[in-house]
């Protein structure tokens, strides 16, 4: 008797082992058996890229849609215009979780929560597969809505207001990237190991381009940074220099 | 011309454009074209966001004492780093580098921050997402 008790327990510890994911780069997953994207990540990149904020490749810009709206906003010399967030402005999406900052990703199996550092945005996108809503008023970050297709997560964002693309000013002051008030995008998220989300970025923005682009990124996992989480970061506390008028000390 | 050339000279050198990857682009607030390098003591130490700022008292050639504004990086980011509150003290001796306020008051962005002994303490956000 004793020897079949100490055979079941080694029958089924060896089961349970089976299951448990046995390499670091299993994919983790929830509940309801969809891929899990939480955790901590660094900002979306191009793979085995380094440095701090992503942009857009020019290179894969598709034609502009001839008597289209602008792309490049003229600078202007007004710091409100041209840097609004000096202003503590928002920097809309995809801008804001595109900078140098980490992003915690939570989730369940009826909403997926991205929040980056800088300013703590939050995108709350539900998982759902529900259709965007109808009449809305357009915002800086939008209105995501997420399904899956296997294993891969597509989320959906629409009802933009026009605002900056991205932060490619930072490279060149002279161009500033706008996207229009038509500004739609396709994320594609695929967890392809512990440590690595494939992010596929889909831009639509019919009022400028003749067609959509896609960039292939990546998310990179950073377990260290689970212990502490994200910062604080708010832009009033101390913005002591907006525009280049300082506050006096 | 040549002011220009040296700034952005300065730039690729000493990536000293860095304050543009926080929280906003420097050249909102700075003007790229004044490099300031000044040496004096720490004498306050603001760890806010959406940048730290720290001030300096620096003698003038007569004798006067100016006390310089600089800001750095997010706090968070510093933290990311291992670089605290603590790693930069009222009294320290500092030699700091980086670009005026555009409204030309005594405040700057404090990109490089160098110890008498040589050590470089948080580099406003020199090598940001190389060194995280």
């Amino acid at each position: 008797m004793k020897r079949v008790v100490v055979l079941l327990f080694i029958a089924l510890a060896t089961a349970v082992s089976a299951q448990t994911p046995s390499t670091s780069t299993a994919v983790p997953r929830t509940g309801d058996g969809k891929p899990d994207f939480s955790g901590m990540w660094d900002n979306p990149k191009p793979p085995g890229a380094r440095g701090p904020a992503t942009v857009f490749d020019r290179a894969k810009f598709p034609p502009f849609k001839q008597g289209g709206e602008p792309f490049y906003e003229p600078r202007t010399g007004d710091p409100r215009h041209d840097e609004p967030r000096a202003f503590c402005m928002p920097s809309g999406f995809p801008s804001a979780f595109l900078g140098p900052y980490p992003v915690q990703m939570i989730q369940n199996a009826r909403t997926l929560v991205m929040v980056t550092e800088f300013m703590r945005v939050a995108r709350i996108i539900p998982l759902d597969g529900r259709p965007h809503q109808a009449d809305i008023e357009p915002t800086y970050y939008g209105d995501p809505v997420g399904k899956w297709e296997g294993d891969t997560l597509v989320i959906d964002t629409t009802h933009f207001k026009r605002w900056s693309l991205d932060d490619f000013y930072y490279v060149n002051p002279k161009e500033y990237r706008m996207h229009s008030d038509a500004f739609h995008t396709i994320e594609r998220l695929t967890r392809v190991d512990a440590n690595t989300i494939k992010y596929d970025f889909t831009v639509d923005d019919p009022k400028i381009f003749t067609r959509p682009w896609t960039e292939n990124w990546e998310f990179k996992r950073h377990p260290e940074w689970d212990k502490t989480g994200l910062f604080e970061m708010v832009c009033n506390e101390n913005n002591r220099c907006p525009g280049g008028q300082c506050v006096k000390q | 011309m040549k002011t220009r050339f040296f700034a952005w000279l300065s730039i690729f050198l000493f990536g000293t454009v860095a304050p543009a990857l926080a929280h906003h682009s420097a050249i909102a607030e700075y003007d790229l074209e004044k490099p300031v390098k000044v040496s004096g003591t720490v004498t306050r130490v603001e760890w806010t966001n959406p940048h730290i700022w720290f001030y300096v008292d620096v003698k003038n050639v007569d004798g006067t004492v100016t006390n310089w504004g600089f800001s750095g990086a997010p706090p968070g980011v510093l933290q990311r780093r291992g670089i605290s509150r603590g790693s930069l003290k009222p009294g320290d001796q500092v030699i700091v580098q980086g670009f005026r306020a555009k409204d030309g008051s005594f405040n700057g962005s404090g990109d490089t921050v160098t110890f008498p002994d040589g050590r470089r303490v948080f580099t406003a956000m020199e090598g940001l997402g190389q060194q995280r």
